[in-house]
């Protein structure tokens, strides 16, 4: 990680410890600088998700904020990735803000944030068109996917 | 839970936040950071939209896409234009901020005359490296309400300590108390030759190079050639027939064409600035980018760098992502600590996250509970702290 980087990420971490992380969003492990994960719920009655956690992994490289982590659900014996129409089994997401639409001055924690609402925004528990297909050839990192947005995608 | 004398903590530069009951304070103390780096601006610049971002935070962003991080409007580097009202701004409240954080304490202390005499003080533009003045007396606002070694500390912050000007070996006594240790060794980022404890001071400020000595008992040769270049470009030997800071052009560099520029042409530019030409194209490509940033954003600022503290943090940008790809930043300085304290400044490093990370663990999981107690999915909002 280069200085500014790791200094980058220390600034959001110090900030979530003083201020904590918006509700049904929590700070599950921070092992290294390098990779974060974060177990986020959807609130209310209304949502399809309700009761479920699901486990949201983020890999920051030596060029964060300017480049976007490395973000996905985690699909293992304890977590899966949420049924969502841009979510595939392996945990990949198409999501805007993980590709054209980052920002550096986003950071995790508008990460987490856009993942809850995208989760509360949705209606059908269904797995992308060509789940099966694309996990079968999908590269390991998401960021080698060439994505392509849906208008509807947040 | 006393961090505020940590010495990384401290050059973290996190300076405490005012009380909620002066929101107008905080929203001061907002509006000088970089939305990018969430740093106080460092050489602020406006581009087209009219927002404004450090120099080399939104050089680096156009880099990768031409819109601006804050509003996406199409934004292109044509654009950016120095703005010097915002550093006069940032620099002036950082000054002011230590005596104002004390104003606005509930209990006025009698503590307010070491923050006086230390706001008195002149920032001196002198040094080369950028932004020290304010990041000390941010220092200072930091450990005020402590001990009485720290408000010395305070006192001492105007000196410009850790500037590589030759003074540092009075200073970093009181600048960096845990480590006493008076050995020196290898910055594990540019392997100048530094007392062990003004190292990590020395890293957050981007590797200015000490005065003289650069390459004395430094790791040697590990990195084969591009290690021995960097070492010369240091020492002041410079690559080039040109190495005196003097003769460059302080013009701000056209960027070349990526696709067409040939090896030869790249490393032309390079040793105009007299750094390293070793590599390949990718790697000559990154270094001319990465060079480019630095030296046109250290035009956007009053408080230049000097060209060696440039070609430093080029050379230590260039090292941590070499170091990325290779392994983790902890193993690396390992690897280099040959010296005790090296090895002690990388275990506090890991030892402070470690702390932070598990004090958030704790409180999150007793969250956790407490929502799982009352039944999932309530929208009632927990406290914490
Ligand atoms: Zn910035
Ligand atoms: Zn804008
Ligand atoms: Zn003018």
């Amino acid at each position: 990680m280069s200085g500014l980087s790791t200094k980058r990420l220390m600034k959001e971490l110090a900030d979530i410890q003083s201020k904590g992380t918006p509700e049904g969003i929590i700070l599950l492990s921070a092992d290294s600088m390098e990779e974060w994960v974060f177990l986020i719920s959807v609130l209310g009655e209304e949502t399809i998700y309700k009761g479920e956690t699901f486990a949201l992994r983020m890999k920051f490289g030596n060029r964060y904020p300017i480049d976007v982590p490395e973000v996905t659900f985690l699909a293992n014996e304890q977590y899966q990735p949420p049924l969502h129409p841009h979510v595939y089994s392996n945990g990949h997401i198409c999501a805007s803000i993980l590709g054209n639409e980052w920002s550096p001055v986003l950071n995790a924690v508008a990460i987490c944030i856009t993942m809850q609402s995208m989760l509360a925004s949705n209606k059908k528990k269904e797995r992308p068109e060509g789940n099966d297909r694309y996990v079968r050839t999908a590269p390991s990192n998401p960021k080698l996917t060439r994505w392509h947005y849906d208008d509807d995608t947040v | 839970m006393d961090m505020s004398n940590h010495p990384l903590l401290s050059s973290m530069d996190e300076p405490p936040p005012f009380p909620p009951s002066h929101p107008h304070l905080r929203r001061l103390d907002r509006s000088v950071v970089c939305q990018i780096c969430k740093e106080p601006f460092q050489a602020p610049v406006s581009i087209g939209c009219g927002h404004s971002f450090c120099s080399s935070c939104i050089r680096s962003s156009l880099d990768v896409m031409k819109k601006c991080p804050s509003c996406n409007e199409p934004a292109l580097e044509g654009q950016i234009r120095r703005n010097r009202a915002l550093e006069e701004i940032t620099d002036s409240w950082e000054e002011s901020r230590p005596i104002i954080y004390e104003l606005a304490q509930p209990p006025p202390t009698k503590k307010r005359r070491a923050s006086i005499q230390e706001s008195n003080s002149k920032p001196s533009s002198s040094s080369g490296t950028k932004r020290l003045k304010p990041n000390s007396s941010r220092e200072g606002s930091g450990s005020r309400s402590q001990s009485p070694i720290k408000s010395r500390r305070s006192d001492d912050g105007d000196h410009n300590s850790l500037n590589g000007n030759g003074e540092m070996e009075d200073e970093e006594d009181d600048e960096v108390q845990e480590l006493t240790e008076n050995d020196e060794a290898p910055c594990p980022i540019c392997q100048a030759t530094l007392p062990i404890s003004s190292i990590p001071l020395h890293i957050e400020k981007g590797c200015p190079p000490p005065k003289t000595k650069t390459n004395g008992n430094g790791v040697g040769g590990r990195k084969g050639n591009q290690k021995a270049d960097w070492k010369k470009v240091f020492s002041g030997q410079g690559l080039g027939g040109k190495s005196k800071d003097k003769e460059v052009e302080m013009k701000r560099i056209t960027k070349p064409n990526y696709s067409l520029a040939t090896p030869a042409d790249l490393r032309s530019i390079l040793s105009e600035y007299s750094l390293p030409t070793t590599g390949d194209k990718p790697t000559l490509i990154a270094r001319v980018q990465e060079w480019i940033i630095l030296f046109n954003s250290n035009l956007d600022t009053s408080h230049r760098s000097s060209l060696s503290a440039l070609r430093a943090k080029l050379s230590d940008s260039e090292n941590s992502k070499k170091r990325d790809k290779e392994k983790g930043k902890d193993e690396m300085v390992n690897q280099l600590g040959s010296k005790d304290g090296l090895q002690k400044y990388a275990k506090e490093k890991k030892g402070e996250f470690e702390r932070l990370r598990k004090e958030i663990i704790e409180r999150d999981r007793k969250r956790r509970e407490q929502e799982e107690g009352k039944g999932r999915g309530r929208d009632n909002a927990i406290e914490v702290e």
